[in-house]
């Protein structure tokens, strides 16, 4: 089965121990992040210490996978040749619900404003992990 | 005890090819201590801040033949090195650790061949597994990327405009005009800014720094040694350093408010002086916006009016407010902090010809490292500190 076009000529992305559970909840179609488990923090996956607590004790949770456009940026000049053909394309920080904050990339669409909505949608470039990006539910230009 | 800028070398800078960034280090010492009027023996304490590619290293004693040090090490906090190790090395002749202390950085990222972005883009780098690894392959590399969503976030928030980062650029290529040592001397106009070709939005290719290959050294001794060295000494009256962390959650300043905000105001604190009393400013500014956020920072002026501060061209020739009076990163040369410390040091002395200001006794220069989350500040001047012979 011949995967999309666009998506198959991103990098591809390979999962290690620290995010391995993060990379397959992706497969099924859910966006995980850490919680604390002293203090019930919600933290961004990446995540090694609490924010509030510096607990190192941090589980994984199923977010839902909404949030709005922090800030974003439209890369114009590819930032390795890896990007030559990618570019222009939507590099953005989205806060999720739930509140943590992910560098990501924007599926399609440029925000017209900051707060603008969003939501995760999973990808697979040619043959790694799948993973999240999002896509403007509003407010694209 | 006091200490000052007793001695200041830089090599040839921009696109010099076939010397490592140990080489030019190496040089850039040998330049400061003959300018100070000191043999390299008289130096007994060695601080070394890598470039790009992990160079120069401790092993730059070797290089230099020095023996005998007293102190010696690598300094890393990315684009806060510099005045970090500055600090450092005066605090050290304050305590008697060391007497003469050089701190250095250097650099090659450019090659023959390469482009500047190949030089800070890392080219056709592997793609690390995990989270860091999404990251890379989602585009979100290289400091473009993220100095331009900070950018973009201020812009948001307060109305910023790309026409007010301009002014910045604009501004600086006047000054650097005036500088022989400088890479882009050709005057711009704000049209020429806007139509500049996009890199990151909201940057223009007119808002980023240049690439140089290059080094740079000073030497820190104590204020009365420097008295009786070759060059007016250029005192050091107070440092500050903040490094607050980047908080990736809601709630989070990023973009809006940098280390500058505890640096800065902690520096002149110290100093006992306030922004009125700053004469000259020679900020880091790998982007227009650095500029415009450190100004900010620093107060000023009030948060979220940075864009309407610089518009008018006060930081430009002839304006209230000289900042950046070699031309910067943006037009000059990139030497990390190195190149705001050496244009502070060239005009605290008197020494910038053409584009030499009047009033110069309170020169306050800005390192920031990271993506705004490492910053440190000096405030220098070429008069004595109250009580103090120099």
């Amino acid at each position: 089965m011949s995967t999309d076009e666009t998506t198959a000529t991103w990098p591809d992305v390979r999962s290690d121990a620290k995010s391995q559970e993060f990379f397959a909840a992706a497969e099924a179609g859910e966006l995980r992040i850490r919680r604390c488990t002293d203090c019930a923090a919600l933290l961004a996956p990446e995540s090694t210490t609490c924010l509030e607590c510096y607990s190192t004790e941090l589980e994984w949770i199923t977010a839902a996978g909404t949030g709005t456009v922090v800030t974003w940026t439209v890369v114009h000049r590819a930032p390795s040749p890896a990007f030559a053909a990618l570019v222009p394309y939507t590099v953005a920080v989205v806060e999720l619900t739930e509140g943590p904050w992910l560098y990501t990339r924007l599926a399609d669409g440029v925000p017209d404003r900051a707060g603008a909505p969003v939501r995760a949608v999973y990808l697979q470039a040619s043959g790694g992990e799948h993973y999240p990006i999002f896509t403007l539910t509003e407010g694209s230009l | 005890m006091t200490a000052a800028i007793a001695g200041l070398g830089c090599t040839d800078v921009g696109k010099v090819y076939g010397q490592s960034a140990s080489d030019f280090a190496a040089e850039a010492v040998r330049l400061a201590a003959a300018d100070a009027g000191l043999t390299l023996n008289q130096i007994d304490g060695l601080l070394v801040t890598p470039g790009t590619q992990g160079r120069p290293t401790l092993s730059l004693q070797k290089q230099l033949g020095l023996r005998d040090l007293s102190l010696l090490s690598e300094v890393h906090a990315l684009g806060a090195s510099p005045a970090a190790m500055l600090s450092m090395a005066a605090r050290a002749v304050e305590s008697g650790a060391a007497s003469a202390v050089a701190c250095v950085f250097a650099d090659a990222p450019l090659k023959p061949k390469g482009s500047a972005r190949d030089a800070f883009g890392g080219g056709n780098r592997r793609i690390p597994a995990g989270f860091a690894g999404l990251h890379v392959a989602n585009g979100a590399i290289t400091p473009n990327v993220f100095y331009a969503m900070a950018a973009r976030r201020h812009m948001e928030t307060y109305g910023t405009t790309s026409e007010q980062l301009g002014a910045i650029a604009v501004g600086q290529r006047a000054w650097a005009g005036m500088n022989p040592d400088a890479q882009f001397t050709a005057p711009i106009t704000l049209a020429d800014h806007q139509a500049s070709p996009m890199v990151a939005d909201p940057f223009h290719l007119l808002d980023c720094c240049v690439v140089s290959n290059g080094g740079a050294a000073v030497i820190v001794t104590s204020a009365e040694r420097a008295r009786d060295l070759a060059q007016p000494a250029i005192h050091i009256l107070a440092s500050a350093q903040a490094h607050p962390g980047q908080v990736m959650a809601r709630g989070s300043q990023f973009g809006l408010v940098t280390g500058a905000a505890q640096s800065g105001p902690e520096a002149m604190r110290r100093a006992g002086i306030t922004p009125g009393d700053v004469d000259l400013l020679e900020l880091y500014d790998s982007y227009t916006y650095t500029v415009l956020v450190t100004l900010e920072d620093y107060g000023f002026c009030a948060k979220g009016e940075g864009g309407d501060f610089v518009a008018d061209g006060r930081l430009a020739p002839g304006g209230s407010l000289p900042c950046n009076t070699g031309g910067g990163q943006l037009s000059s040369y990139y030497l990390t902090a190195f190149t705001p410390i050496i244009e502070a040091v060239v005009q605290g002395r008197g020494h910038a010809g053409e584009r030499q200001v009047a009033d110069r006794d309170v020169i306050v220069v800005s390192g920031s490292g990271g993506v705004l989350e490492h910053h440190s500040t000096l405030v220098l001047s070429p008069n004595a500190p109250e009580g103090v012979v120099g």
